[in-house]
């Protein structure tokens, strides 16, 4: 609907993906004006966010702290035995909440964000992708700021440095990619109906259980039970063992994981960019 | 240098149609992206619960030309600009823009509420692809023509509605436009700030801008606009030139004769207004004497049919408004009480009409004449006014030239 050709702009009732030539030049001209929109709105965003606040960003790490701390006294006072992690139960739980979540994070921003610019995108052509692209923002700050907190505590829990650690930031990649690909493909629907957002909440509760955040991993479990095939599962452990030496590293995994996510982001963007005046249409 | 008679906007029967029902709307868009990622168009009529909010729509517009869309409420004229503008997808036809398209899509709200007024702009500037130098100029533009300068550092939420109007119209209307879509700009903002943007609509036109432009406001239609385009249920009722438009849809406004109410004719209450009210004014007619359209210069006789539910002393008069209901041009009463029994009729002549030619709105009034309480006034409530159409004289150079600033009324001078 949206092509360009010289300075001419048609829309029309053909099916965008007739002249794929166009569309794709239509996103990419739109992509132009991303960086700079994404930035400022993020920013703004940011400091708009924390200003009503007096703790500000010191709330971003708390709920990880707070997770961590209570698995660690449940597993103290055994109400729950996992075994050995490999490494300071602390540490292993404490990585471990914060990719998980950096993951839910990602997974959650696209709806986030485009639910609460709904008012502006049904009159305003920006493209959409600056909100995508300030949540994306919004899940990498989140995480910076965990990260502090994180090497804060595993730096006085003793925890030694690897030098495989310099892999962890492409776990973590491949992380927040997953789920924000995965976020954007469920964001066409969610835009229409609640019962995505919804859904995605109990399923993020769920998840949580079936990926090896605060128990050990490898274990007994069968590597055919929905935990092994979760796939945020090699994602997880590998990047934890890489920045701490705990076991079950599984490179292969992640990259595959890793790949799959990149490619289901790229789809999921232009399924988006399909759906984009339907959806606009019935906010 | 492009010619001038090429068209910069062309829509080519245009249909958008909607779902009532949003269940079902919802439903529909689900098909439709899927139908569109098969590669598939959609379907070429309306589905069930599916109504045409734009119905088969084609227009041409030149650079240096104003499109007035009028029409009542829901008539499409919205949906229409949000096609032009490509926010919502064509369900039939195409339109085809040429160069840089400025919109104002129902005032300020096309904002992120959390940005500044200055990054707000910003960030609308990025999406025109303006490079850094020029985004600042334009910016700085954009804010000393919204008279917002000492308001650029505050996020938009904290904006009144009408600096978000003076934001968006700067917005729109500066950042270097070749078409211009504008809804209902005056709907909100100070009298000066309106004034602002009709001669910066002006000048844009004049600088080769084209120019679409959704409004109630049919004195501004009138004036700015030259060709107009009447809206009803989604389809071209009317196109032709502004003034024309106008006095058509003016025209779709009239009341019904009480006749065809009384039979009951589609009004749901089947029960006569007069019963209801005190005083009711059935029906108005201007005209001159002996019949003919009210024309400048010559006298106009005003009858005016009444029925009261009970005999009641009143005075009564008229007042006479621009066509958009904005201006009171001129009225007069007569304060002399007169008994109005059950019903019959109030006449009075104008022995020389000084309106111009043009479409008013004649609004006759009966008071109670001891507490001078209004008992009727007509075209205020839910019933169309009474129009007033004026035909003009012949062309010449004075006449012409009174038309040129909207000179409502011509006055006897003797000059010495």
């Amino acid at each position: 609907m949206n092509a360009v050709a010289g300075d001419e702009t048609v829309y029309s009732a053909d099916p965008v993906l007739r002249s794929p030539g166009r569309f794709l030049a239509a996103a990419r001209a739109d992509l132009r004006a991303v960086p700079p929109s994404a930035w400022r709105m993020w920013l703004r965003g940011v400091q708009a966010r924390h200003r009503q606040s007096r703790l500000g960003y010191a709330w971003l790490p708390v709920p990880a702290l707070a997770t961590a701390l209570t698995w660690v006294y449940l597993d103290d006072v055994r109400v729950v035995r996992f075994g050995d992690a490999g490494i300071p139960y602390l540490a292993y739980v404490l990585i471990g909440v914060v990719l998980w979540q950096t993951f839910t994070d990602a997974l959650h921003a696209p709806l986030r964000r485009l639910g609460a610019a709904r008012h502006v995108l049904t009159k305003a052509r920006l493209p959409h992708e600056a909100w995508l692209a300030a949540g994306a923002l919004d899940v990498a700050f989140n995480l910076l700021v965990r990260l502090g907190v994180l090497a804060a505590v595993l730096v006085a829990a003793g925890t030694p440095v690897r030098g495989a650690i310099v892999l962890a930031p492409l776990g973590v990649l491949a992380l927040g990619v997953l789920g924000f690909a995965i976020g954007l493909a469920l964001a066409p629907v969610g835009l229409l109906y609640d019962d995505v957002g919804e859904a995605l909440t109990v399923a993020t509760g769920l998840w949580f259980f079936l990926t090896p955040v605060v128990y050990p991993w490898p274990s007994e479990i069968p590597g055919d039970s929905v935990i092994a095939l979760n796939p945020v599962t090699p994602v997880l452990v590998t990047t934890r063992a890489w920045a701490t030496g705990a076991p079950g590293a599984e490179p292969a995994q992640l990259a595959a994981v890793g790949a799959g996510a990149a490619a289901l982001l790229v789809a999921a963007w232009l399924v988006y960019r399909v759906a984009r005046p339907h959806l606009v249409a019935r906010l | 240098m492009r010619a001038a008679a090429e068209p910069v906007v062309r829509a080519d029967h245009l249909t958008k149609r909607y779902a009532g029902d949003l269940r079902r709307s919802l439903r529909y868009a689900l098909r439709d992206v899927g139908r569109e990622l098969a590669g598939r168009r959609g379907p070429d009529g309306p589905r069930p619960g599916e109504f045409a909010a734009v119905d088969d729509v084609s227009f041409e517009l030149r650079r240096g030309e104003a499109l007035a869309i009028v029409g009542p409420n829901g008539a499409g004229k919205s949906t229409l600009l949000k096609l032009l503008y490509g926010l919502i997808k064509p369900d039939g036809g195409e339109v085809r823009i040429r160069g840089r398209v400025g919109a104002l899509i129902e005032l300020g709200t096309g904002f992120d509420d959390v940005l500044t007024g200055r990054e707000n702009v910003a960030v609308n500037a990025a999406v025109l692809g303006l490079s850094e130098d020029e985004l600042r100029t334009a910016t700085e533009e954009v804010l000393a023509f919204g008279e917002l300068e000492d308001a650029a550092d505050m996020p938009v939420r904290f904006y009144s509605s009408g600096m978000k109007a003076r934001l968006a119209f700067a917005v729109a209307a500066h950042l270097r436009p070749d078409v211009l879509l504008v809804d209902e700009v005056l709907a909100v903002g100070d009298f000066a700030f309106q004034r602002k943007c009709f001669r910066h609509m002006r000048a844009f036109l004049d600088g080769g801008g084209a120019l679409v432009l959704v409004s109630h406001n049919v004195f501004l239609v009138q004036t700015l606009c030259t060709r107009g385009m009447l809206l009803d249920r989604g389809s071209c009722a009317f196109a032709g030139t502004a003034l024309d438009t106008v006095a058509r849809y003016l025209a779709t406004r009239q009341p019904r004769p009480a006749a065809n109410r009384a039979a009951g004719e589609g009004d749901g209450d089947g029960e006569p207004r007069a019963a209801a009210a005190p005083v009711a004014i059935e029906a108005v007619s201007a005209q001159r004497p002996g019949g003919g359209p009210p024309a400048t210069g010559e006298p106009l006789e005003i009858a005016v049919r009444y029925r009261c539910a009970e005999p009641v002393d009143a005075v009564w008069g008229f007042t006479v408004w621009t066509g958009d209901h904005w201006v009171c041009v001129t009225g007069e009463r007569d304060l002399r009480p007169r008994r109005l029994e059950r019903a019959g009729e109030l006449s009075a002549t104008v022995p020389r009409l000084p309106l111009l030619a043009g479409a008013y709105v004649l609004r006759p009034t009966i008071v109670d004449a001891e507490t001078m309480q209004p008992l009727a006034v007509h075209g205020l409530d839910d019933e169309a006014p009474a129009v007033l159409e004026v035909a003009g004289g012949a062309a010449d150079l004075s006449r012409n030239a009174m038309t040129a600033v909207n000179q409502l009324v011509t006055i006897d001078v003797d000059w010495h």
